[in-house]
């Protein structure tokens, strides 16, 4: 019996050890959940080199830190996000790419509602009206492109269309850089990139094809030689809209976003109000008004005037992806006149879409500096800048108000 | 060049046997003493000491347990015969001049003398579990009616999980301690399978052709010859010299799984041809619960019970070894092929959301081998052992589908699109992977005491890709070509029964050759190369308080090489970096394993690993921010605590029960994470539990065994097998708040009975796994099978 005892004795002093390695792990106490009418979509590089995006409600967004920890809609995978009558839209996934309308709470917390999924990567969502969005999904693989027409307070799909490739151009290629819908028309500019290399080998000209809206038939590419493609590689803003329907084409043919040659000046171009062709006696030579810089980057803020990241090292001497560094600026469409705003930072590239958020004259958007990314309030008419809160972040996807 | 290098390593590895040779090989006349050592039930034993006292000379008997003493002085000697669990014999023998005596032993249980604790003598698999590394041995002796795999056995050993994908042949991810991929290494038979394709794998070799599974936690003995981060599995096939089992079971989800094992061995010639054919087929047709889109995307119908419909699965594979055993020149010289095929129907993409109805993939591999092994070559206590082999590996990638997708529906609908398949550009990717692989390890038993072991791995791989779809690609594939050498030596000091000591190093060296794009296109290509050098070493140790527990500890510091695909990249959108050093690792071990009886009927075995592991220089793949190309990166750096416990008891031969759970704390340690975007800064998840890992996992076995039920010979056993993972996070487990992708925890049930008849000759069992129908998931929404249910006969000689 005691033999019995003694092993008895054993194996508990042997269980106590094993149990006592196994840690107990403090379980985070779930607070109560962030609200505030503003929202950003932070993105965030985790442990094993996968993306996760969280989009979180703050109330202040000029003090303090803003984090995600324990705090917003999760995503992981990949993701753009847009905004249109205080919704924000999130386009992409860890697989399938959908579609879901973050909005907010009566209690300012946020709230996601859509059910939709595609085997195809939507690659920008635009509005039409108030009660319209239209997706369109092109690779440069592909041959053919697909609108989709959404319900914005469903969030379903009322409509698909596909269009062959081979309608508006012959080459292998064609990626997306920009698309405006005003009135019976749909604007959609285009780079061609190789599939596989994503060389540039088409620069001489400018095209832009044009469809017809509702219906999205395709009716013709408008081309202009005074400059190469409208747009680069992931930027979605080769096209923009000012508050009287003229459409502003930006060319840039820049290595830092995407391009591997270029061989025609950079400029903006115009597709006045009503028309449906380049206005041949606007161009905007955004080099000399800059004093030899470029832009990928631009928000339209009203007045002729639009918000832009301008690039600050000569194309020429440009590294190819690496869209910076950059400089915030607000140029005039009008007056064709490019103004540096102080007291932001030379920054490194936003790479995607731009994040700005317009509030009146202010423009609210994150830069990564040295020792990690803030936010800016600059004040678009005095062209000066207010350092806000530091942001815990890989980058910045969206910079929203409800 | 590469043909030379093979060459040249069969020399080398010859020229060190026969250098070995001269250096020990002073052969002279004497007297020879031999025979052999058995229990007094007739068994042999293997691994029973025979010494000679005060002369420092011995041997260990071999798996016959034949001992042969040679090189002997004429006169009186004294021989002593030891082991573990038996009374030690000793005895007095008279030599004349060459003279070659023959001395049997029959050794008697002997209860020890420290506690009262008897000790049986010891299965394969005990001695294994002791040595002193941190190595979990599973023997399937009682898993041979089962319907199991090798991956489900797996599923059950402390700190491993097997997150599978979906049902038979299905993608799986195997982690030990965390460590996935080309961190864990695995072997057949000691020879590396990492390119054996996938045709042969954890989840087709079938439990009847194989004896035991090692899985080593973090130190791996240098005999495995390899850069291992996480550490390594040795699958061991059946070793037996004569024998026939034949199995075939079938189940739910039409799944059929036949296999045919045996070996022929002539005792005069020693002339042996042994080898097994295995051949698996599922439709894998199992229920998921899914959501369904219509045309437009649009969900249409939530949360539906589905079949799956293009997820069927075959594949066909031999193993033949031919040669000789127990011969002078050879204990054991086997040539030999293993040849194996299998095709596989694609459901989903990574999550259930993406469907596909066309994509398959197809592998071939012919893997011929050679297998030398002989102790005591030109001196005693000099064994030296050859493996080498030469895998082939073809695998396509099909989807050739344009112009339309597939919905969980089953239907077609169509795309429009001439170019785009069901995973994007329509593309039938081949590849084709050649890999000669050469083991040589050296032995040599100084003593009692001493012993050193010599190991030398070299791996040369190459790898060709082709797509016959999307041929523009081709001139981006770029050859790539690697070899990689590691030298190991180890020391091994016996300090007395109760305790040794090991202590090792090992020399990685690594040599990567591919072609470089050096200008904007591709006809500018350059030469380019890589090589880089690093040194590892490590202690293992072990000691016996009392015969029943033992404690070790073991510590390493390891490295494990990058492959050609994480130096070069893919040619197009992941760019080379030739900088990449390899991930290096420490890891510490510290076990105890205690067992004990109760009146000889009660058995119980307890065990507990504490764990440890710092791993550096991880390799990840740097995201950018403003282009579509993409680098890998030394950036990672992961710490792990965990803990580890089993148990198990058994009752005579009626009942035994078994459990083990596993908890590691797994958490990214790197100070900074790098982007285009921020550059370095510092790591957002610093200190946070790495994602998408299990943390918390058990599982338990319990058996009841009756003999003689309705016929003398006959046995009847019911098993209950039982695991649980706890539920885990699929990303950051720091940040987010709303709608957090979660893998939920996961129970699920299993009931085995298997009715014997003539000791085993003839069996039968039924299987129902997922008793409880659970849904289960491995990866983030990924359903695994329901309940299911599978027949298994089996003839066995």
């Amino acid at each position: 019996m005691n033999k019995l005892m003694m092993n008895l004795g054993k194996l508990i002093a042997l269980f106590t050890i094993v149990f006592s390695m196994i840690a107990c792990s403090s379980d985070d106490d779930s607070g109560s959940a962030n609200q505030g009418d503003y929202a950003l979509s932070l993105a965030i590089q985790g442990s094993t080199g996968d993306f996760t995006y969280y989009t979180v409600p703050f109330e202040d967004v000029m003090e303090g830190t803003l984090s995600a920890a324990g705090q917003g809609i999760e995503q992981p995978g990949y993701y753009e996000f847009v905004s249109y009558d205080n919704t924000i839209y999130s386009l992409g996934g860890l697989d399938n790419d959908n579609v879901v309308a973050i909005s907010q709470n009566a209690d300012g917390s946020l709230n996601q509602t859509g059910d939709v999924s595609f085997n195809q990567q939507l690659e920008d969502l635009v509005e039409a009206d108030n009660n319209t969005l239209v997706s369109v999904s092109m690779s440069s693989s592909s041959d053919v492109l697909t609108f989709r027409k959404f319900n914005t307070n469903s969030v379903t799909v009322a409509e698909e269309k596909t269009v062959q490739v081979s309608n508006f151009t012959d080459l292998v290629g064609p990626s997306y850089s920009g698309m405006v819908i005003r009135d019976d028309h749909l604007f959609l500019s285009y780079y061609i990139s190789d599939p596989n290399t994503f060389d540039t080998d088409y620069t001489d000209q400018a095209e832009v094809a044009v469809f017809s809206y509702p219906e999205l038939e395709f009716e013709k590419v408008i081309t202009d030689n005074r400059v190469g493609p409208i747009g680069g590689f992931g930027v979605n803003s080769g096209l923009v809209e000012d508050n009287s329907g003229n459409i502003y084409a930006l060319s840039h043919s820049n290595p830092a976003n995407g391009f591997s040659q270029s061989t025609k000046p950079s400029g903006i171009l115009r597709i006045d109000a009503g028309e449906t062709e380049f206005n041949e006696d606007y161009f905007f030579d955004i080099e000399s008004a800059s004093g030899g810089n470029n832009t990928a980057h631009l928000k339209y803020l009203g007045n002729g005037k639009a918000f832009a990241e301008m690039n600050v090292v000569d194309r020429d001497s440009q590294e190819r992806w690496s869209d910076g560094p950059l400089q915030s600026a607000v140029i005039d469409f009008e007056e064709q006149t490019v103004d540096l705003i102080q007291g932001v930072p030379e920054h490194r590239g936003n790479g995607r879409k731009l994040a700005a958020l317009q509030q009146g004259d202010d423009v609210y958007m994150c830069v990564p500096e040295e020792d990690g990314i803030y936010v800016y309030r600059m004040d678009t008419e005095s062209l000066t800048a207010t350092k806000g809160a530091k942001v815990e972040a890989t980058f910045v996807a969206g910079f929203f108000k409800f | 060049m590469p043909k030379h290098t093979h060459l040249y390593q069969l020399i080398f590895s010859l020229v060190l046997i026969l250098l070995a040779g001269t250096l020990y090989g002073q052969q002279a006349n004497g007297a020879t003493v031999s025979g052999k050592i058995s229990s007094v039930s007739g068994n042999a034993i293997e691994g029973v000491n025979v010494v000679l006292v005060g002369e420092n000379k011995g041997v260990v008997t071999g798996k016959s347990g034949y001992y042969t003493i040679s090189n002997l002085a004429e006169g009186i000697h004294t021989l002593q015969i030891s082991y573990l669990g038996f009374k030690t014999i000793t005895h007095k023998i008279q030599l004349n001049p060459n003279q070659n005596l023959v001395v049997d032993f029959k050794l008697e249980d002997a209860p020890l003398e420290m506690g009262a604790v008897q000790l049986n003598g010891k299965s394969k698999v005990r001695k294994i579990n002791e040595q002193a590394y941190t190595v979990t041995s599973v023997s399937t002796k009682e898993l041979l009616n089962s319907s199991q795999n090798a991956q489900q056995i797996l599923d059950r050993v402390p700190s491993v999980r097997v997150l599978q994908e979906g049902g038979l042949g299905s993608d799986f991810t195997f982690s030990l301690n965390g460590f996935k991929g080309n961190q864990v290494k695995f072997f057949l038979n000691g020879i590396p399978m990492d390119n054996f394709g996938s045709s042969f794998n954890l989840n087709n070799i079938p439990v009847n052709s194989i004896e035991r599974i090692d899985v080593y936690n973090g130190v791996v003995p240098i005999w495995l010859g390899t850069d291992a981060l996480g550490g390594a599995v040795n699958i061991i096939t059946n070793q037996k010299d004569e024998y026939l089992d034949v199995s075939y079971s079938y189940g739910s989800f039409n799944t059929h799984q036949a296999s045919v094992n045996g070996a022929y061995t002539n005792d005069e010639t020693g002339f042996t041809v042994r080898g097994n054919l295995n051949y698996n087929y599922s439709d894998n047709n199992y229920d998921v619960l899914v959501d369904v889109e219509d045309e437009l995307g649009n969900l249409q119908d939530s949360n539906v019970e589905i079949e799956r419909f293009h997820d069927q699965y075959q594949s066909a594979s031999a193993q033949i070894e031919t040669g000789f055993v127990d011969k002078n020149f050879a204990d054991q010289l086997l040539f030999g092929v293993i040849a194996s095929e299998d095709d596989s129907e694609l459901q989903t993409g990574a999550t259930m959301a993406t469907v596909f109805g066309a994509v398959k993939r197809e592998s071939q591999s012919i893997v011929p081998s050679l297998k030398y092994k002989k102790r005591d070559l030109f001196a005693e206590g000099l064994d030296v052992n050859v493996n080498a082999s030469y895998s082939i590996i073809k695998t396509k990638n099909i989807d050739t589908l344009t112009g339309f997708r597939y919905n969980w529906y089953g239907e077609k609908i169509a795309t429009g699109s001439q170019t785009q398949g069901e995973q994007g550009e329509a593309n039938l990717l081949e590849l084709e992977d050649k890999q000669f692989s050469n083991q040589f390890n050296l032995s040599y038993l100084f003593d009692e005491k001493h012993s050193f072991s010599l190991n030398q791995a070299f791996q040369y791989f190459t790898r060709d890709e082709f797509d016959q779809v999307n041929t523009d690609v081709n001139q981006y594939f770029l050859p790539k070509k690697l070899s990689k050498n590691i030298i190991g030596l180890s020391y091994k000091y016996k300090f007395n029964e109760k305790w040794t000591t090991t202590i090792f190093g090992k020399a990685y060296s690594l040599n990567v050759e591919t072609s470089e794009e050096t200008g904007n296109n591709i006809e500018s290509t350059e030469a380019s190369k890589i090589s880089d050098n690093n040194f590892g070493y490590g202690i293992a140790t072990s000691y016996f308080l009392t015969p029943a527990l033992q404690v070790k500890a073991s510590f390493e510091n390891t490295f494990r090489l990058p492959t050609a695909e994480e130096f070069f990249g893919n040619g197009l959108t992941v760019l080379p970096n030739p900088n990449l050093k390899p991930e290096q690792g420490k890891n510490f071990n510290l076990g105890a394993s205690y067992n004990f009886q109760i009146n000889n009927d009660h058995q119980f075995d307890v065990s507990g690993t504490f764990l440890y592991r710092d791993a550096n220089d991880l390799i990840y793949n740097i995201v950018t921010v403003s282009g579509p190309t993409t680098t890998n990166g030394n950036l990672s750096k992961v710490k792990a605590l965990g803990a580890q416990g089993s148990f198990a008891y058994r009752y005579k031969e009626v009942f035994n029960l078994s459990a083990n759970i596993t908890y590691q704390d797994i958490t990214d340690e790197a100070d900074l994470s790098y982007s285009d975007y921020l550059g370095y800064q510092p790591n957002l998840n610093k200190g946070a539990r790495i994602p998408n890992t299990p943390y918390l996992f058990g599982s338990l076995v319990a058996g009841l065994n009756f003999k003689d039920v309705f016929a003398e010979k006959s046995r009847l056993n019911f098993n209950y097998y039982f695991n649980f993972t706890e539920e885990y996070f699929l990303s950051s487990e720091r940040f987010g708040r709303d709608g957090k992708a979660i893998i939920p925890r996961q129970l699920s049930h299993s009931l085995e009975a298997v009715y014997s008849l003539e000791n085993g000759k003839y069996n039968i069992s039924v299987e129902c796994r997922n008793v409880t129908d659970e849904e289960l998931y491995d990866n983030f929404r990924l359903q695994k099978p329901g309940r299911a249910f599978y027949v298994k006969l089996r003839y066995s000689l």
